[in-house]
């Protein structure tokens, strides 16, 4: 009985977390006029909405476009964020009031920094540029891959360290020796992380992109025109986005327990 | 060499500590401080988009403390925050609590339930809207099904807000469940053994033992979801675009600084969400690096 019940909850938390995703596959392999049917259970399955997206309207730029922003972006967050991480793990820089407002740039509200950024860029002329976004992206994330690496490093206890020195090796070989294999699982996760919040990223993307530039996001919303929304088409640009993430979802789902508790709790 | 001999960079931490934040500041510096101050400069502004910018003084501010429909917005983003951490502290608890135990299969179940937390708010937002849809969203025909009435999730001021709600928490549930499964997981054994030997029910060694242990976590949770809840526009996109009484205070500031143009008031509404942040965030942030060391 107690059995029953605990597979029925789990049961329940599950089709609830994966129904909308499914629908999103449902929905994508739908004629327009099933989209709209009494009984959306039942429906001849159609690639119809897939051939829009590739001949109708082109969606493969856009799909281009979030990738080069997101791996570029997750590059210089990395860059950026993995030494300052360990300073501030090691040798406490700033007392934490540095730290802290790393991580609060996570607080502004995204139109905070929008509204500045628009003017700038707009003299710049970097509005609807890859740099641009990528910029953007970087700003975005470097404050939570800094926390999420400061947990990490924090692991890693110091008379390691300490006990590499006194051996002899030098600051660069116990980096690469000692302190990087050690950093490796939280590295994966944070860029992870990166990867998949700058491609899902909305709100600059759809502020500061037109044409050129216009992300996956952006390309979805396009769908939603003044007259009627296009889910079939939709749909099936949702489901090419969705894949990269679901298969990350897949891979971190193990490791990623860890990360988020940010050295707060040992695994 | 006389004294203990110490290790060789060691000697250069100081500079070598301030060396490897150094891009980390240049980017704080140009990401953070810039626009806070230019918002600062424009809120003193009626900068519409184009021409010179005029200094009005503090007019932009005397409107915001004014204006009903900002103070509506900030009521219903506290409203937003509390019932939205409040849900999924206690349900991300229970499920938590649920899924700490081995069972089969336990790998994939965690797997399918980790899906909402990556995949994109725009596009979720964008579906739940198709799936709640009055019409023909599959809710609704499912209802229909079975003798009930239609609800009209997102068409009536009464409920649309509730909805946008239920969608974050959907998403960002499984967050919380996995942050204090990684709790539970790593909880000492020895204690609840020392526990459970002197017959404390159940719900006493949890109110005792685990939830204390967890405060950390808790926090952690509150920090980053007030943090990312002050910032909720996907789902408002996705789903009522800012009607029937749903619109936030992102929101807000988006539709005066780039629907209306109205740079000089959107930057007053901005940096008042952004001292409230700050102020929030500060506090939690402390409990938090005190709840961390005290361990």
């Amino acid at each position: 009985m107690r059995k029953a019940l605990f597979w029925l909850a789990v049961g329940l938390m599950v089709f609830v977390f994966v129904f909308p995703v499914l629908w999103i596959y449902v929905t994508a392999l739908k004629a327009p006029d099933d989209i709209f049917s009494d009984n959306p259970f039942i429906f001849t399955p159609t690639l119809e909405n897939f051939d829009y997206l590739i001949n109708v309207r082109p969606a493969f730029g856009e799909l281009l476009n979030s990738m080069i922003m997101s791996v570029c972006s997750t590059i210089i967050v990395m860059l950026i964020s993995l030494p300052a991480a360990y300073s501030f793990a090691r040798f406490n820089t700033g007392n934490g009031h540095i730290l802290f407002i790393t991580i609060s740039t996570r607080m502004f509200p995204g139109v905070v920094a929008a509204i500045p950024f628009f003017l700038l860029f707009r003299t710049l002329g970097l509005l609807d540029t890859h740099l641009g976004l990528v910029l953007l992206y970087t700003y975005f994330n470097m404050s939570f891959a800094t926390f999420l690496l400061y947990g990490f490093f924090r692991e890693i206890p110091e008379s390691l360290e300490h006990a590499a020195m006194l051996d002899g090796y030098d600051r660069i070989t116990i980096l690469r020796r000692i302190v990087f294999p050690l950093i490796k699982p939280g590295v994966a996760i944070t860029t992870m992380f990166c990867l998949i919040w700058s491609w899902n990223e909305f709100l600059f993307a759809f502020l500061f992109t037109r044409r050129v530039a216009r992300t996956v996001s952006v390309g979805q919303s396009t769908f939603w025109g003044s007259v009627e929304i296009q889910w079939g088409p939709m749909a099936a640009l949702m489901c090419i986005a969705v894949l990269p993430t679901l298969i990350a979802a897949w891979i971190m789902q193990r490791h990623v327990v860890r990360g988020l508790t940010f050295g707060a709790v040992k695994g | 060499m006389s004294a203990a001999p110490r290790p060789r960079l060691y000697e250069n931490d100081r500079v070598m500590k301030w060396l490897l934040i150094g891009p980390l500041v240049f980017f704080l510096l140009a990401f953070m401080v810039y626009p806070t101050l230019y918002s600062l400069y424009m809120s003193f502004t009626d900068y519409v988009m184009k021409g010179a910018p005029g200094f009005v003084g503090l007019d932009n501010y005397r409107w915001v403390l004014s204006d009903e429909a900002f103070w509506a917005a900030l009521g219903r983003t506290i409203y937003v925050l509390f019932w939205c951490i409040a849900i999924e502290l206690v349900l991300g608890m229970a499920l938590a609590l649920l899924l700490n135990r081995e069972f089969p299969g336990q790998g994939i179940v965690r797997g399918l339930c980790f899906i909402p937390l990556l995949v994109s708010p725009l596009s979720m937002s964008l579906m739940w809207n198709y799936i709640l849809h009055i019409q023909f969203g599959v809710v609704n025909t499912v209802l229909g099904w079975l003798g009930l009435s239609a609800v009209p999730f997102l068409s009536t001021p009464s409920l649309a807000l509730n909805t946008i709600i239920f969608i974050t928490v959907w998403q960002w549930l499984p967050f919380s469940i996995f942050v204090l499964l990684a709790g539970l997981k790593g909880m000492p054994r020895d204690q609840f053994e020392a526990a459970q030997i002197d017959g404390a029910s159940p719900i006493r060694v949890f109110f005792r033992l685990t939830l204390p242990l967890l405060k950390p976590l808790i926090i952690i949770i509150i920090l980053l979801r007030v943090m990312w809840l002050m910032r909720l526009f996907d789902p408002l996109y996705g789903t009522t675009r800012g009607g029937l009484n749903t619109e936030l205070l992102d929101w807000m500031i988006y539709r005066v600084s780039f629907v209306f143009f109205d740079i000089g008031q959107g930057a007053a509404y901005a940096l008042f969400a952004l001292y409230l942040t700050l102020i929030v965030g500060a506090l939690l942030f402390k409990q938090l690096i005190k709840a961390m060391d005290g361990r």
